[in-house]
């Protein structure tokens, strides 16, 4: 374990972006978001969830991958690779587990070349959290906000200082490459341990449980309660866009004249055109089934083929939808409750 | 005096028992103090869900369009804003007068979670939220906290010009006095002050952020089409990319779309979730129609002919400036 006092943070910025691109979570005004750090910018590492979680460095929302040109003897294309190594530096306990369950997918046969490559190419720095939100519910799915197992470094706050600990070869040469400006932590082993501990405690259960909900899900696809739900949804994109775990995207071309681009860009199973075939057929044809599936598809399909929820309790969707029709809304109305209240 | 639950539950009750509409729109509390939500009222055993604080913020008459699909008549509480919203969609011919019942309720402003939060500072405790008076009082754990409540409502309901309904078939409560606001131009001024570099700067940083989630639109009582422009994909008008032109484009065509017609209801600002100031667009919009055709109020009167929806043959303006 080492550490680093934080007055020598923007030296720990500096150094890390001679070396490699650094995404830092950075006040936008109002809102905070994972970019590329320059000198000036406002980092912080207090707010909790960034507004837009961190799957975006890996899983971006617009990504250019081809590029043609028609020429005389047809056409040309070139491939556009993603750009080298990168440090993400701040991420959350939830919002790591939100990238592993992207991992799933991604990684998977076919592998997503784009995605993997990003992937092993950038280092990842957890910050463990101290302060939850009412918000959060990250425990009802096992995650630790005090723990992050499967990032290359974990961080943790200890008021005037950050102690890290590395959890993989990435991570200890980082630690090596910063050398420099660390102390050795060893005596803070408890101190560590007791921020921990208590952030573990301080996440509200809601009286929530899910104990069995993905069992008891199989049977209510066709329940009348999807149709109550979504009469109130708006049928934007902020739920699924926001989300760490959703991951569904579109293929589009851009074409001026004799050139273009070829791009990924995420899509969203709220909009209407998500699920519109060619032939003019939507076998979602309205929100009542499209907010069926978002939901079914984080507690019931992501489950059967990988074993865990497709939520990691982030609880931007309950911060951030305008009529409420979030996570605990749905679990609680879906029958995943031990007692209490929020 | 102060509409309350228990008068809203009565007037809904009233309205299953005697059939005077199918279905009631409403509020409802969720898990959370600062969570009320659209309800959709149809039995008598729903009535119990219904809520009135100061967080039934959301504009019910937008699921008007969806609901009389399938309803003859639908009853619904509407609060100042809400009865412009109401105007709208009469003026656009998107509803029939005869199709909506209208509860009205003077309203004094809506809270804003994150002020109240910051005021209390013990977040994780506070159990309810509601207004007597002039007064928010905060129940926590720790006990009760009483804040001026004009310190702690949403941005939008700072500069509200009609808390009394303007159109309804029953006020729940008299009307209250309009109290002083918030000049609404205001920020509109400052940028009309900035060179134009700055000004493309401060809209091109906030464009660039925009996750097109469309949560702006769909909000809005305004963007009534039955199919947008922007889900058109044959041909796509609005690239997918989210890259600045394409989102410059989408925000400046909307900006269009909705002058002249733009009630200034905030609700587009208030649910864009990377907060973008989409407001001091259409108010900027607003201005301009004001200084260019006199003063002119949407949503105030669905009979007045609109500026921009109206032909006059000694338009002092012609189609050529030449
Ligand atoms: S559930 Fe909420 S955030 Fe999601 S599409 Fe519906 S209104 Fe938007
Ligand atoms: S469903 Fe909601 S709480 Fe769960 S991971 Fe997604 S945004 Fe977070
Ligand atoms: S609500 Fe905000 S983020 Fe969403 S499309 Fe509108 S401006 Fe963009
Ligand atoms: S303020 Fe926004 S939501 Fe309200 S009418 Fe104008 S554009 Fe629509």
């Amino acid at each position: 374990m080492k550490k680093l006092k934080k007055e020598k943070l923007t030296e720990l910025w500096s150094l890390l972006a001679e070396r490699t691109s650094l995404y830092l979570p950075v006040d936008e005004g109002g809102s905070v978001n994972f970019l590329p750090w320059e000198k000036g910018m406002e980092v912080d590492l207090d707010a909790l969830n960034s507004t837009i979680p961190p799957k975006s460095i890996f899983f971006q929302q617009t990504e250019v991958y081809l590029q043609y040109t028609t020429e005389e003897d047809g056409l040309k294309f070139e491939e556009i690779t993603p750009q080298g190594p990168a440090v993400l530096f701040g991420v959350r306990p939830c919002d790591l587990k939100g990238i592993q369950l992207l991992d799933n997918v991604f990684l998977q046969e076919p592998e997503d070349s784009l995605y993997k490559q990003r992937r092993l190419e950038t280092t990842i720095v957890a910050l463990t959290c101290t302060k939850p939100d009412s918000s959060c519910f990250c425990t009802l799915f096992d995650i630790d906000p005090g723990a992050a197992p499967g990032a290359d470094l974990l961080a943790t706050d200890l008021g005037e200082e950050f102690v890290f600990t590395a959890q993989s070869e990435k991570g200890e040469s980082l630690l090596e490459a910063i050398a420099t400006l660390l102390e050795d932590a060893e005596a803070d082993s408890k101190a560590v341990e007791e921020v921990r501990r208590q952030a573990k405690a301080a996440v509200p259960t809601h009286g929530l449980d899910v104990e069995g909900l993905k069992e008891k899900l199989d049977s209510m696809f066709d329940d009348p309660i999807w149709g109550t739900f979504y009469r109130r949804c708006l049928g934007c994109g902020t739920c699924t866009y926001l989300c760490p775990t959703c991951h569904c995207f579109d293929i589009q071309d851009h074409t001026r004249g004799e050139e273009g681009l070829r791009f990924r860009c995420w899509d969203s199973c709220m909009f209407g055109e998500f699920t519109l075939m060619a032939s003019g057929h939507n076998p979602r044809p309205t929100q009542k089934e499209r907010v069926r599936n978002r939901f079914l598809h984080k507690l019931n399909y992501y489950p059967k083929n990988f074993e865990s929820y497709a939520c990691v309790g982030c609880g931007r969707c309950v911060r951030k939808c305008p009529v409420n029709l979030d996570m605990i809304e749905v679990i609680k109305a879906l029958g995943g409750v031990t007692s209490g209240s929020c | 005096m102060k509409p309350t639950v228990d008068k809203l539950k009565e007037i809904a009750a009233e309205t299953l028992v005697g059939k005077k509409a199918e279905l009631i729109l409403g509020w409802q509390k969720g898990s959370f103090w600062w969570q009320s939500f659209p309800a959709f009222i149809e039995k008598q055993e729903e009535l119990d869900s219904l809520t009135w604080d100061p967080f039934c913020v959301a504009n019910l008459s937008i699921y008007l369009l969806e609901e009389l699909k399938r309803k003859k008549k639908v009853a619904l509480f509407v609060k100042g804003c809400d009865a412009l919203a109401i105007n709208r969609l009469l003026q656009d011919k998107c509803i029939e007068r005869e199709q909506v019942l209208l509860y009205g309720l003077p309203c004094k402003g809506m809270a804003d979670r994150a002020k109240i939060e910051a005021a209390v500072g013990e977040e994780l405790s506070i159990r309810e939220v509601r207004r007597d008076g002039d007064e928010f009082i905060v129940l926590t754990d720790n006990g009760e906290q009483h804040l001026d409540a004009s310190n702690y409502l949403l941005d939008k309901c700072l500069s509200c010009r009609y808390p009394n309904p303007i159109v309804y078939d029953q006020l729940l409560a008299q009307e209250i006095d309009t109290f002083p606001v918030k000049e609404r131009f205001q920020s509109v001024v400052k940028l009309e002050n900035s060179t134009f570099e700055e000004r493309y700067l401060y809209w091109s940083g906030h464009f660039n952020r925009c996750l097109r989630c469309f949560a702006c639109r769909n909000v809005c009582p305004a963007c009534n089409c039955r199919e947008c422009i922007f889900d058109q994909n044959e041909p796509r008008w609005l690239g997918k990319a989210n890259i600045l032109s394409e989102n410059q484009f989408c925000h400046l065509i909307r900006a269009y779309h909705v002058a002249g017609r733009c009630i200034d209801c905030g609700e587009c600002q208030r649910v864009c979730p990377m907060d973008i100031p989409l407001q001091e667009l259409n108010r900027k919009l607003i201005k301009d129609l004001n200084e260019l055709y006199g003063d002119y109020d949407a949503g105030t009167d669905p009979e007045e002919p609109q500026p921009l929806g109206t032909f006059k043959l000694d338009d002092p303006a012609s189609f050529s400036e030449s």
